[in-house]
């Protein structure tokens, strides 16, 4: 081994082992506890084969209730979130007076902590104290009781998601725009091609890879949400708003079973590398295309 | 760089971090001969009763280490230092709900002084397989109806579920108040809302009603007793409270106690019910518009029951089989202090409305105060029908099941509450059998 491969392996080595001690071990450890007899307050730990994902494959609330709540939030949140970024992005891209207050402004959403924000969503769609309330019923409408409906509730989700996530895409958006080349605007400017026109031949395309990124990035992200959901419902109410990781955690840590809990963490993790595998390709394709 | 430079710099990194980490492990075990860590969730009884503790430690120079924890992820955090053994906590928090799973990890506290002046009844759950006791009471949790006493007259309390509709309904007309009932519905809320009118109305979750003997209960399958005319009459009752009689808020079904407190101390309810430890909180002026306004009365009853019932559990303290003997003794001499100061218990319940865990001196503290004097009629002086909750481990699954059940009934057609109690008889059996 020479001095540049030691110097290389040992610059390497920290980041390999914080990626091993904290990624791979927990995934392996949590992999070997979904096949045994692993309650949090009495592991047992004799082996159980494929019976805890059996459990999981065939509980018709995470087939009926689960995976589709999980799909439909992971397609909206995205949709709507790639939407407005894209639009906050463009309308950064055009220099105006007081754009950089602007771009601190829309950026607020990605400083609060999930949490923190799903708290103050709560209160805020509260039927009783909320300012949302407050709001409809100066405008003469009668206040909606928020948190009790499927739908409703599923909104107010949805609506926190993307406003925390919708900068994210506007920051990443924004710098892809940034670095296009000119060439081709210029020519369309000499063309007298309209906004629109340009926007959907030159922008557009020349964007997709790193809308691609994006996608494919938050989508994995959306899959596996939590706190927000935790946090404003509960994953209820019943279980009409219960999303993939609220199940598992709700098997690991409020039934106590971390055998089944892990058990459909792993299917959610199969199931998104392969969405996630699918998706990439789809979307590439539609890159080469486009090109 | 050259080898013998790079591997000497190694070496060097090596000791140091060694050098670190046995220096650390020997000053950490000097410090943790004469310090008791307490694993806790923030609330002001338990800290109450850490002061009581804090009192013995700084008398007997011992460093008394709190370490809050929040509700919602106490249970699942300690039950994992507890099965690995861990000795990260010499004393914590213990509560009836998961007074079973933890049975086998515990120290035992027959032998803590002052546990013989313990209530009895509360302490079921916390039995371990020697019939040896794995608590040390901190205070009692009883589920209390509080009333408004500016607008309701003791004699106009209501007594029964239909007057509950009436004097709400008058209430809200004379304008007096937005709502008439208010409790936390949603999981792991749902004691203050559908179960204490499942008691009050003489029924229970499963079938034989109100056993609490696991032997029995598996016995008889962990039948579900949901569709049970008496349970359908209370989820009916709920949907009329929130729907036809608009007596609770349309948003109750989401309801936790926070949201539910926050109406009531904002003056806006005239009747909630929720656990006695909240008596201090809706006293607090700087949280709450309705101080020295709040009156506590027997629970309403349903028209199955003829005398009103009660809930009265407990709040713990317990000790890790992982903790060292020298620590596990310190902390038994320590909670014997906590069992022994009654000057201390007192200061705890005018705090904070925690009942003291010496029974004994309840009879004194009723006869000096009238708001124990109150909760002593409204509560103790009733006689529990059963326990508020079931003890076997897979009762969260079920309490799970059984609140989805409801709230779906609840936000679904009255007409259609039947179907859905019957819908979930299966789902309930099923969490109750680990299946």
């Amino acid at each position: 081994m020479n001095e540049k491969t030691r110097f290389m392996l040992a610059l390497i080595t920290p980041a390999a082992l914080v990626l091993m001690l904290f990624q791979i071990v927990p995934i392996l450890t949590g992999a070997n506890v979904s096949f045994r007899d692993w309650t949090l307050h009495d592991p047992k730990r004799t082996w159980v084969g494929l019976a805890n994902y059996v459990h999981v494959l065939r509980d018709v609330e995470f087939l009926e209730i689960v995976l589709p709540n999980t799909f439909g939030f992971m397609f909206a949140t995205v949709a709507l979130s790639l939407l407005l970024g894209l639009m906050i992005a463009l309308m950064l891209n055009k220099r105006f007076p007081g754009r950089w207050l602007v771009q601190s402004f829309v950026l607020l959403p990605l400083m609060v902590a999930p949490v923190i924000a799903a708290i103050m969503i709560r209160w805020m769609f509260n039927d009783q104290f909320g300012v949302v309330n407050a709001a409809l019923e100066g405008l003469g409408l009668a206040p909606i009781s928020w948190l009790t409906q499927r739908w409703t509730t599923f909104l107010v989700i949805l609506l926190t998601d993307v406003w925390l996530w919708t900068p994210w895409f506007g920051l990443i958006l924004l710098a892809g725009l940034q670095s296009l080349p000119r060439e081709p605007f210029e020519a369309a400017r000499i063309d007298a091609a309209s906004a629109w026109r340009t926007f959907r031949y030159i922008t557009l395309p020349m964007l997709r890879p790193v809308m691609v990124v994006c996608i494919v990035i938050r989508a994995i992200d959306a899959f596996r949400t939590f706190d927000i959901v935790w946090t404003i419902s509960g994953g209820g109410p019943a279980r009409a708003t219960e999303v993939f990781s609220i199940y598992a955690y709700v098997e690991s840590f409020q039934f106590l079973n971390l055998a089944r809990g892990s058990a459909a963490a792993v299917i959610g993790a199969i199931i998104i590398v392969i969405f996630a595998l699918l998706l990439y390709r789809i979307l590439n394709r539609f890159v080469e295309v486009s090109k | 760089m050259p080898e013998r430079q790079f591997r000497s710099s190694i070496r060097l990194c090596v000791a140091i971090a060694l050098g670190l980490v046995l220096s650390t492990g020997i000053f950490s075990a000097q410090a943790q001969d004469r310090e008791l860590k307490v694993g806790y969730m923030k609330n002001p009884i338990q800290d109450a009763s850490l002061d009581i503790m804090e009192k013995w430690a700084k008398a007997n120079g011992v460093k008394l280490t709190r370490v809050p924890m929040a509700y919602s992820v106490f249970m699942e955090k300690v039950t994992t230092t507890l099965t690995t053994g861990n000795d990260q906590f010499d004393v914590i928090w213990h509560n009836d709900d998961w007074g079973q799973l933890w049975k086998k990890w515990l120290e035992t506290t027959d032998d803590v002084r002052g546990i013989d002046n313990a209530d009895q009844w509360p302490l079921l759950a916390f039995w371990d397989d020697e019939k040896k006791l794995t608590v040390v009471p901190m205070a009692h949790t009883v589920g209390t109806f509080f009333y408004r006493t500016d607008l309701v007259k003791p004699e106009e309390v209501p007594t029964t579920f239909a007057q509950l509709v009436s004097v709400s309904q008058r209430l809200q007309k004379e304008g007096k108040i937005k709502w008439g009932y208010v409790g936390g519905m949603n999981m792991n809320n749902t004691w203050f809302s559908l179960w204490w009118t499942m008691w009050a109305n003489n029924c229970d979750i499963l079938k034989p009603l109100f056993e609490r003997d696991n032997a029995k209960l598996a016995a008889a399958k962990f039948e579900p007793a949901v569709t049970a005319p008496c349970h359908r009459e209370i989820v009916e009752f709920w949907w009329d409270a929130i729907n036809t009689h608009k007596i609770s808020p349309p948003g109750m079904t989401a309801y936790g106690r926070n949201e539910a407190n926050a109406i009531f101390m904002a003056g806006e309810a005239a009747f909630t019910l929720v656990d006695s430890t909240h008596f201090g909180e809706f006293n607090d002026p700087k949280r709450s518009k309705i101080v020295g306004k709040i009156g506590m009365a027997p629970f309403p009853v349903g028209p199955r029951a003829q005398k009103p019932t009660s809930w009265n559990e407990i709040w713990g303290w317990a000790i890790p089989k992982g903790v060292p003997a020298e620590r596990k003794k310190l902390a038994k001499e320590m909670l014997s202090a906590m069992m022994s100061d009654e000057a201390g218990q007192i200061e705890m319940w005018k705090k904070t409305g925690g009942p003291p865990p010496n029974v004994k001196l309840w009879p004194k503290l009723a006869a000096d105060d009238k708001d124990f004097a109150a909760l002593k009629h409204a509560v103790f002086d009733q006689t529990p029908i059963t326990h508020s909750a079931y003890y076997f481990a897979e009762w969260p699954a079920v309490h799970k099941a059984y609140s989805d059940m409801a709230i779906a009934a609840l936000s679904g057609k009255r007409e259609d509450i039947p179907k859905v109690l019957a819908e979930h008889v299966e789902r309930i059996q099923r969490a109750a059998t680990g299946n």
